[in-house]
């Protein structure tokens, strides 16, 4: 228990995203560490659970950049939705573009612990945090969203899928900063599938998590296919994944001519599910392939 | 640091430390019990207030993130003499036992209700999800709640 040691923290509030970078790179050039503190769902809880800083270890500056507006907003950039990575969930959830255009991204929102999380967690704060559990980073990783990365020397862009390096480890520098998220999303009303398997419906940590979308071309009948496939899925490996091996398999080739066994195949190729609190690797590899087969059963159906 | 924030209508000026949670400036400096500490990491839901209305985790704030804003405690919802009637309700239905989930619960239910009309019974499990209480089973909390809608339903067509 090393609640005391948060009230010992050194505390900094830049009062712009061009004052936040400054002050990552001037600490960052000395070597000394930055935490940046949002809703504080995920940091706050780590110091609750780790053990007492060593008395002679210098604690990070906490710098809170919860309030910095170009960090939060939700806007239509061309054919994208640019999405401020300080927005939170409850945000994404209420957000009318949001739920007319990403309903899977409000779906995934909503199932984020319960309102007082969702309150307060970010979209930046899920993906820095960098749970293998995290359902933003499901949801995005479907939606293949695109990270814009801003430091002093610039922005770059950084697709999801090359965002993560192993367990909660990822390319930021230590003078960078997740300013914002860019989606470009499904054809209106294509298909979805936000699936959450824990304990509990709120609260709980998944067992496994499903994010899914395609697009589909009807124009054939019988041979339907699949124009556009995005999967996230969480708690089966080291990071959260985006099963490239079943979007390999999806895409391009007539629907009815995916059979469950090669689905099966793929979705195993694209996991590596251990034992630990919540479940069992062999309980989790039967339903991460179920719930790839039940959302391609979905696309099969007749709409 | 000192930090000016409203505190159940009030304006207070306060001397904290900035990464202090906002739970122990409730509890210590402002010296309001009735937030109560259950888990300490966002899991249970009693230390829940309202941050400029928002039902949030008093564990989980840091005290310096809520300079200028409002934060409502269990305290501003009615008082032992004057109970509000989601007080009373919760009361009367028996959704309040051992007491220490009951501030939480009183919270996230008032934020509830502020949104007007009568919530169904998923909207108020739903919206006491971040809740846990492990003395009532849920339902005689959600009676309490729901009737406590109706009333201020019945009272806000009586003003109007």
């Amino acid at each position: 228990m090393s609640l005391h040691a948060l009230a010992d923290h050194p505390f900094a509030a830049p009062r712009s995203l061009a004052e936040a970078c400054a002050l990552l790179a001037e600490r960052a050039a000395r070597g000394e560490r930055t935490v940046l503190l949002a809703g504080g769902t995920d940091w706050i809880v780590e110091q609750h659970l780790a053990p007492a800083p060593a008395a002679d270890a210098p604690l990070p500056l906490v710098a809170d950049v919860s309030r910095l507006a170009e960090l939060r907003g939700v806007a239509e950039r061309g054919d994208a939705i640019r999405i401020g990575a300080g927005t939170t969930f409850l945000e994404l959830r209420r957000d009318p573009l949001v739920t007319a255009r990403l309903p899977l991204l409000a779906a995934a929102a909503r199932d984020v612990g319960a309102i007082q999380i969702q309150a307060r967690g970010t979209l930046a704060g899920n993906l820095a945090t960098g749970s293998p559990a995290a359902d933003g980073v499901a949801a995005l990783g479907a939606l293949d969203a695109v990270l814009e990365l801003a430091s002093v020397r610039g922005t770059r862009r950084v697709p999801i899928a090359a965002f993560y390096t192993g367990y909660r480890r990822n390319v930021l520098l230590p003078d960078e900063l997740i300013a914002a998220v860019e989606v470009v999303p499904p054809a209106p009303g294509s298909p979805f599938a936000w699936r959450k398997v824990g304990t509990r419906q709120a609260q709980a940590i998944s067992k496994v998590a499903l994010a899914a979308v395609a697009e589909l071309d009807r124009s054939e009948g019988p041979g339907a296919r699949l124009t556009r496939l995005g999967l996230g899925m969480a708690s089966v490996a080291p990071t959260v994944v985006f099963l490239p091996e079943v979007r390999a398999l999806g895409l391009g080739r007539p629907l009815a001519s995916i059979d469950d066994e090669a689905l099966a195949a793929a979705t195993l190729a694209g996991i590596s599910p251990i034992d630990d609190v919540r479940s069992t690797a062999s309980y989790r590899r039967h339903v991460a392939v179920a719930l790839v087969r039940r959302f391609f059963e979905s696309l099969r159906a007749p709409s | 640091m000192r930090i000016v924030l409203t505190v159940n209508g009030a304006v207070r000026e306060v001397d904290v430390a900035p990464v202090a949670r906002l739970l122990d400036v409730i509890r210590e400096t402002l010296g309001l019990t009735g937030t109560k500490e259950g888990c300490g990491e966002g899991e249970c839901g009693a230390c829940t207030v309202l941050l400029d209305g928002t039902p949030v985790n008093s564990c989980l704030v840091a005290a310096a993130q809520c300079a200028g804003r409002s934060v409502v405690t269990v305290e501003g919802l009615g008082s032992a003499e004057r109970l509000s009637a989601l007080q009373e309700e919760l009361v009367s239905h028996g959704g309040a036992q051992c007491g220490i989930c009951t501030p939480g619960v009183l919270v996230s239910a008032a934020a509830l209700l502020s949104r007007g009309g009568v919530p169904t019974d998923a909207e108020v499990r739903e919206a006491l999800a971040g809740n846990i209480c492990r003395c009532t089973g849920y339902q005689k909390i959600v009676d309490g709640v729901r009737a406590a809608a109706v009333r201020n339903a019945a009272a806000a067509r009586g003003a109007s």
